[in-house]
């Protein structure tokens, strides 16, 4: 697959305050690709300069090939559907959806066409005449999502496009947005703060963090093999527990707990992740390389599908089990000794 | 919280009263007083002054003068709310132009309206530095015409605009013109096509207090005439001072201000009619 965006060394510097730390990103056509990372972390600093909106410090954006240093955000072939839909409060949902053709000075005819196509696609052709005020927050961010796509941009940027709507309507659009990304078949540029969207939607999902990426790559991958604790506590749930490093790299349990079959080449503490739902309870069907370690449970909730468990590992450090056992863990009550173990290669030894 | 039905009353009455009291009670007397002669009720006054040639010249010069100050107004404060808002990034410069617009405002109007003598005088600065430039051989009459009149003015209420578009502009979410950019306009497109459009709200009130206080001024247009051109306001100080004709005086109040009225709600009405959506 061709490159269409390739960001090489990017800079942005405000006065003494780094928004961007030399960020590199290659992506390709058709890509779902997601920016994901706290408020603050550079990842709409780095949307808004592919848009145009902000000059680099340093640093090179090139799409399709073209070096767009200089070029100003009407003359650059991406769109963006902003975080609060920035509609035209003064037009028509079809003269808001019109506006990008009718800058572009397309003939009447093929513009009009267009207008239509796009206000279908998003599931709106009945709305053309009515303003953006008059329609709720989903309708509008399609309107938003129409008048984008209808520019046929070579990348179309999302600026925490659903973080207005609320959870239900959320889920809804997630699954919409990838059908359209199908649909249209062009590459999707998504900047998000939550992980699950992220994992939801995006091919690939680039993790930033105070301006730089701290790893890219498919939802799953990142999520089983996170590069740092950062990116383990920000995507998914996960324990971190923390470990000492005792004599020969071998993982002890908080600073004096048992020992754990890990090992590490770093001195002083590491922290070793867990997701919950790899953690069993009980030793019944433990296998020889099964790590168990003793319990107490603190707390524990019906989530429905699962049981989430709570429990105080020697040391004092809590843990979330995710048990689908549901015997086993409807049996047990809060102060019970028990058994958790895992198997030994789902833990992840982190450094941060 | 919501304010109940009676505290909303409550708090109404002051204003309405002293709305009947100064505004509607008065009025009404000057309506009386425009429509009584000696032999009682009668349309005579009103006869007589539509049907005379000098009074209708003195109210289209009072109305083109004040559609020209409220367009000078525009055309000049429009662009510094603009770039106050836009483009001076610093909060206190932009303090800074808010107290100079708004000092003037506690002067005298008959000082600035000298002041503008001194300028503008056969002898004053303008013609001087035009002839010491060689650009004219003669000084100019800059003074005593409608041009003084306007500039006059528009320069006590270009504030006045200003102040009205920049809160509006102040108004006018960025992310919308960012939005035209990204969507193909260039900056200039952007700004006829978005920015200007959601201003036009802020536009009209500035132009509507403008040429309401044009129209009704006295002092500035009687300075700045020399007495060689007459707007309304002097007409109706003449009939009660000089001439005591108070039903005359009254009659051409009462036309100034239906027609000033009836001007100002045409203008409402049509920009609304065009932009209601933006309000």
């Amino acid at each position: 697959m061709a490159n269409v965006i390739v960001i090489d060394h990017l800079v942005k510097r405000y006065g003494a305050t780094t928004a961007l730390a030399d960020v590199s990103l290659t992506i390709r056509s058709g890509e779902f690709i997601a920016l994901l990372g706290p408020s603050g972390c550079g990842k709409t600093t780095l949307l808004r300069a592919i848009a145009g909106f902000v000059e680099p410090t340093s640093g090179r954006i090139e799409i399709n090939g073209r070096p767009m240093r200089g070029v100003p955000p009407h003359r650059r072939p991406v769109n963006t559907v902003f975080q609060q839909y920035a509609l035209f409060p003064h037009m028509s949902v079809a003269d808001n959806v019109a506006f990008g053709p009718r800058r572009n000075r397309l003939p009447k005819a093929e513009a009009e066409h267009r207008v239509a196509e796009a206000l279908s696609m998003v599931g709106l052709s009945a709305f053309g005449a009515r303003h953006p005020r008059e329609l709720s927050g989903g309708e509008q961010q399609r309107v938003a999502l129409a008048r984008a796509l209808v520019n046929r941009p070579e990348v179309l940027l999302l600026d925490e496009p659903l973080g207005a709507l609320d959870l239900k309507l959320r889920k809804r659009m997630q699954v919409e947005l990838k059908r359209l990304h199908r649909q249209v078949g062009m590459t999707f540029l998504f900047v998000t703060h939550d992980q699950e969207e992220a994992l939801a939607m995006a091919d690939r999902i680039a993790v930033m963090r105070q301006g730089e990426i701290v790893q890219i790559g498919s939802g799953a991958a990142i999520y089983r093999n996170p590069a740092s604790r950062y990116v383990a506590d920000f995507i998914g749930e996960a324990n971190l527990i923390t470990c000492s490093v005792g004599a020969g790299g071998v993982l002890r349990l908080g600073s004096d707990g048992p020992t754990l079959p890990y090992r590490s080449e770093q001195t002083g503490s590491v922290t070793l992740m867990i997701r919950p739902e790899d953690i069993r309870v009980g030793t019944r069907d433990a296998q020889p390389e099964d790590v168990i370690i003793p319990v107490t449970l603190r707390d524990k909730a019906f989530a429905g599908s699962v049981w989430r468990l709570y429990v105080v590992a020697p040391g004092g450090q809590e843990l979330a089990v995710h048990s689908g056992e549901a015997a086993e863990a409807e049996a047990t009550t809060a102060g019970s000794e028990l058994s958790i173990r895992w198997r030994r290669n789902t833990a992840r030894v982190l450094t941060d | 919280m919501r304010l109940t039905t009676r505290t909303t009353f409550l708090l109404l009455v002051g204003p309405i009263g002293f709305f009947l009291l100064f505004f509607v009670i008065p009025f009404a007397q000057l309506v009386k007083e425009s429509l009584f002669g000696p032999q009682g009720w009668t349309l005579d006054n009103y006869t007589s002054v539509l049907t005379d040639a000098y009074y209708w010249k003195a109210l289209v010069d009072t109305l083109v003068i004040s559609l020209l100050v409220t367009l000078v107004s525009f055309l000049a404060g429009y662009p510094l709310a603009y770039f106050m808002i836009f483009h001076l990034r610093s909060a206190a410069l932009r303090r800074l132009i808010y107290v100079v617009l708004v000092t003037p405002l506690f002067t005298s109007n008959i000082v600035r309206a000298f002041g503008w003598i001194v300028i503008l005088g056969r002898r004053g600065m303008v013609n001087a530095g035009l002839l010491a430039l060689g650009a004219v051989e003669a000084p100019v009459d800059l003074l005593y015409n409608k041009a003084s009149i306007i500039i006059g003015l528009a320069y006590i209420l270009l504030p006045l605009m200003v102040l009205t578009v920049c809160s509006i502009l102040q108004s006018i979410d960025r992310s919308l013109i960012d939005a035209a950019r990204d969507l193909g306009a260039s900056p200039s497109v952007a700004f006829f096509s978005v920015t200007l459009p959601l201003s036009l709200p802020g536009v009209v009130a500035g132009s509507i207090i403008i040429f309401a206080l044009s129209a009704s001024a006295y002092v500035i247009p009687s300075i700045l005439s020399g007495g060689r051109e007459i707007v309304m306001s002097m007409l109706i100080f003449q009939q009660y001072m000089a001439t005591f004709r108070p039903d005359v005086g009254a009659t051409l109040s009462v036309v100034l201000l239906v027609v000033t009225l009836a001007l100002i709600a045409a203008y409402a009405y049509g920009v609304e009619r065009r932009t209601r959506v933006a309000m």
